[in-house]
């Protein structure tokens, strides 16, 4: 048919203006690439001499930008791909490409002949005009910093490369190193070249002239910003540091640097009481997990830190932390969660305790305390009146010291802002689950920990059932609201 | 190239009387119906596509007096069934009676229903019972009824225009995934703009009342139904279609994030056949001789956003299924494109 001579033609040109586009595109980009690659032979020009530097990153530029071009230019374009764009960008609705393609089927249809005509007839009425976007690559907004960076390197004089070697540290003065032969570096082919001025001594009076007055030891008042109060605690303290055995044999503070976990944290609030601190730990160590999602790891370090408390501050929560490591031991973490539950209940009462007796009078933590303590029978301040019941007391009956059969509420189920304050936090990504620290209508009351967790498995299951069709369509919205309806905040 | 010329002229001329004719369609049905220009326009393109078309809207829309219209314009034999809970199936395809002939003898004789006829009004389908509702299936894609072990053919052309109410649906039967997928359209009706309303106030509360002619034949409609299927479809165009269907399924590896978070299943190819054939009628009802992407994006709504089921997810969020399946047709367009290069997308 030599009316689609008229449709090739087309295409043709189009072709012709990809192929020009394309060019300039992965010119572009092979002119980047050219620009980086020029510029190392000018870092180096000291070795390579100005001329062969300035020749060779030319080279790279011309030859990156000419590879980029070519390559564009014979990139593989298909005829059909060509139509379609010869379509897109004359705004003639897939005639084009649908035209080359049916006109020399044998199963085409008597309407392929006027489609044939149709688009003939459009297609001749076209202006010349380039139908082809010129676009950019992301790399060209970029060019100018390599080449810019190369012709500073190129006009500026020749960098001056290092020698090689460590400055020397050793303790030999400067004059014997001022008589020491130069040895290093070798002669080099660029002598005759003005060469950049040699480099000024290192400056090592500072160093010396310093005096290293030892510290106070261990327990004595330390400086914002002085280093010592990270080794105050230990036999180094009061050590005045050797460079020379620092940098030669190595240095017990470097060593202790590296260990960062046994470091103390500086930034650390330490107004704050142990209760606080272990407590803010353990709720990070939660985090809205459910407990065979804590990390053990995290977990052991948390308990030893309560352990290493209780022998210090003779709390009686050892043996708790120590039934806890016992149970991470044998992988049972929801027991050892358990078990630092308890420990940290009795350290919050001992805590409580000591705040009751410094406390100022008429608080509301006094008024409450003062309330319970005025209801029993025992006197205030006795021995067991923390609140808590030692360990081993209490868990059977007629042992504890409340005068009701079934005992005091524990500690735990009072209304402490630290015990309903665990929030979760949502994590990162693509939400698949439900965030069941929801601030519900039993927030407010103790009871709200056990609600969060009910519900958050009442609603798993939920899902997990409609997930199973087991609900009927028209029942699933219900479901769904019913639950919701239960979230409310 | 006389040879060919003739022929070329004589396929402009089969188009050009088609674009007249469904000119002439549209404008006696506007003569009625104010406004919705995009629901008269596919419901004239499932009429010229060989399929049916479900319209869904609100009570009050003028879906019913769009198709008495349609019926009125065209000369084609019109019944219309009420669907209601006790409707039966005999009562749509008919039933065998007893009748005596002149000597007295007794034999069965089957009594049409009113499914014979070539445009079936389905009023409120989704009212009737499932087995009811069923009972159009084998009219709807077979062109033919079957009773008593006998194959009765519906007239040709046979059109089953149904309606249903999205909101009312104490005491309805929403339509199965079968039944559902016999309509080559789900066309929504909406409320009128305010100038339309104006329009339709006007229209219908004076003595003045239009008439409406009829245009078209059936053996009209037939041919046209042949020039449709000639219409050439090119082969990047095809292939979007078949990304778009299966971009709707969610087992599959490359459907979007969205099918798979929010469909249960996907379109079936009768989908697939939907979207072309609705394309094409839309393509020859512009003038053109040939499928573009443009036509393929105008008819994804009306012939996938019932083919589309969405899993519970899906519903519990209130996904809508044109958001839903415009975002297949722009993952199924960029599916197209990957890898290519950059001047080629």
């Amino acid at each position: 048919m030599s009316d689609s001579s008229v449709l090739h033609r087309l295409v043709e040109r189009v072709t012709r203006q990809i192929r020009l586009r394309r060019m300039e595109y992965y010119g572009l980009r092979g002119l980047f690439v050219g620009a980086l690659v020029a510029l190392p032979p000018l870092v180096v020009q000291e070795y390579l001499g100005a001329p062969s530097a300035l020749g060779l990153s030319g080279s790279a530029v011309l030859l990156g930008a000419i590879a980029g071009a070519v390559s564009g230019l014979v990139l593989r374009l298909p005829r059909p791909e060509a139509a379609r764009l010869a379509d897109r960008g004359f705004a003639l609705q897939d005639r084009v490409a649908t035209t080359l393609e049916w006109a020399e089927r044998p199963d085409r249809t008597p309407l392929v002949d006027a489609l044939v005509a149709d688009t003939v007839a459009r297609v001749r009425q076209l202006d010349g005009r380039r139908v082809i976007p010129r676009l950019y690559p992301r790399e060209a907004k970029f060019i100018p910093v390599p080449l810019a960076l190369g012709l500073a390197l190129s006009l500026a004089p020749a960098i001056p490369l290092p020698a090689g070697g460590l400055p020397n540290f050793s303790a030999s003065t400067d004059e014997e190193e001022e008589s020491k032969p130069q040895e290093r570096g070798g002669k080099l082919e660029s002598d005759e070249r003005p060469r950049a001025t040699k480099p000024e001594p290192i400056q090592r009076a500072d160093l010396q002239e310093r005096t290293f007055t030892p510290r106070s030891g261990a327990g004595g008042p330390s400086q914002p910003g002085d280093l010592a109060a990270i080794f105050k605690d230990t036999s180094l303290g009061s050590r005045s540091p050797d460079f020379s055995s620092f940098l030669k044999r190595g240095d017990e503070r470097i060593r202790m640097l590296e260990q960062l976990d046994r470091l103390p944290d500086l930034q650390r609030d330490f107004t704050q009481s142990q209760y606080k601190m272990v407590f803010q730990r353990s709720k990070a160590l939660r985090g809205g997990l459910r407990p065979d999602q804590v990390s053990p790891e995290k977990l052991r370090e948390l308990l030893n830190e309560m352990e290493r408390l209780g022998r210090k501050g003779g709390g009686g929560w050892g043996g708790d932390v120590s039934e806890g490591m016992e149970m991470l031991e044998q992988g049972q973490t929801d027991k050892a969660m358990e078990a630092m539950e308890r420990a940290l209940s009795k350290m919050r009462s001992m805590e409580e305790q000591g705040r009751e007796g410094k406390g100022l009078r008429g608080g509301r933590e006094s008024d409450r305390r003062g309330q319970r303590g005025g209801d029993r029978s025992a006197g205030r301040g006795g021995p067991g009146d923390e609140g808590d019941f030692p360990e081993g007391e209490g868990l059977a009956p007629g042992r504890g010291k409340s005068g009701s059969p079934k005992g005091d509420a524990t500690q735990r189920l009072r209304a402490n802002p630290f015990d309903v304050g665990v929030e979760g936090e949502a994590r990162s990504g693509r939400k698949e689950g439900f965030d069941t620290n929801l601030l519900g209508r039993g927030a407010n009351t103790p009871s709200r920990l056990q609600y969060m967790g009910v519900m958050g498995q009442y609603r798993k299951m939920m899902e997990e059932a409609i997930a199973r069709e087991q609900v009927p369509r028209d029942f699933q919205s219900q479901v769904k609201e019913y639950f919701q309806a239960l979230e409310e905040r | 190239m006389p040879e060919h010329s003739m022929p070329a002229q004589r396929q402009e001329q089969r188009v050009e009387e088609f674009v007249a004719a469904f000119q002439a369609l549209r404008a006696e049905v506007q003569k009625i119906i104010v406004g919705h220009d995009d629901v008269i326009n596919h419901v004239l393109t499932g009429l010229f596509a060989g399929g049916h078309v479900l319209l869904e809207g609100v009570p009050g829309l003028g879906k019913t007096l769009l198709i008495k219209t349609l019926s009125e314009s065209l000369d084609l034999s019109f019944s219309r069934i009420q669907f209601t809970p006790d409707l039966m199936p005999g009562d749509i395809i008919g039933t065998n009676i007893i009748v005596e002939d002149a000597e007295g003898r007794k034999h069965f004789q089957f009594q049409r229903g009113p499914i014979f006829a070539h445009i079936l009004l389905s009023d409120e389908v989704n009212r009737a019972t499932p087995k009811t509702q069923s009972a159009l299936l084998e009219g709807m894609q077979e062109g033919s009824v079957t009773v008593s072990g006998v194959s009765h053919p519906l007239p040709s052309p046979f059109f089953v225009l149904a309606t249903q109410n999205p909101i009312e649906m104490e005491g309805t039967y929403p339509l199965p995934e079968a039944q559902l997928d016999r309509f080559i359209f789900k066309l929504r009706v909406t409320y009128p703009a305010l100038e339309e309303l104006v329009e339709i106030i006007n229209r219908t509360t004076q003595v003045r009342e239009a008439q409406v002619g009829r245009v078209m034949t059936g053996p009209q409609v037939i041919g046209f139904r042949q020039l449709i299927r000639e219409v050439p479809i090119a082969a990047h165009v095809r292939d979007l279609v078949a990304y778009i269907v299966l971009a709707s399924h969610p087992q599959w590896d490359r459907s979007p994030e969205v099918a798979r978070r929010f469909v249960r299943y996907g379109s079936s190819p009768r989908g697939a056949q939907a979207l072309v054939l609705g394309a094409k009628v839309r393509a020859l009802a512009e003038g053109r001789y040939n499928v573009s992407v443009d036509d393929i994006r105008a008819m994804a709504l009306p012939a996938l956003r019932h083919r589309v089921i969405l899993n519970f997810e899906g519903e519990a969020e209130g996904i809508d299924a044109d958001r839903l399946i415009e975002q297949l047709v722009e993952s199924a367009e960029g599916l197209i494109s990957t890898g290519k290069e950059v001047f080629l997308r």
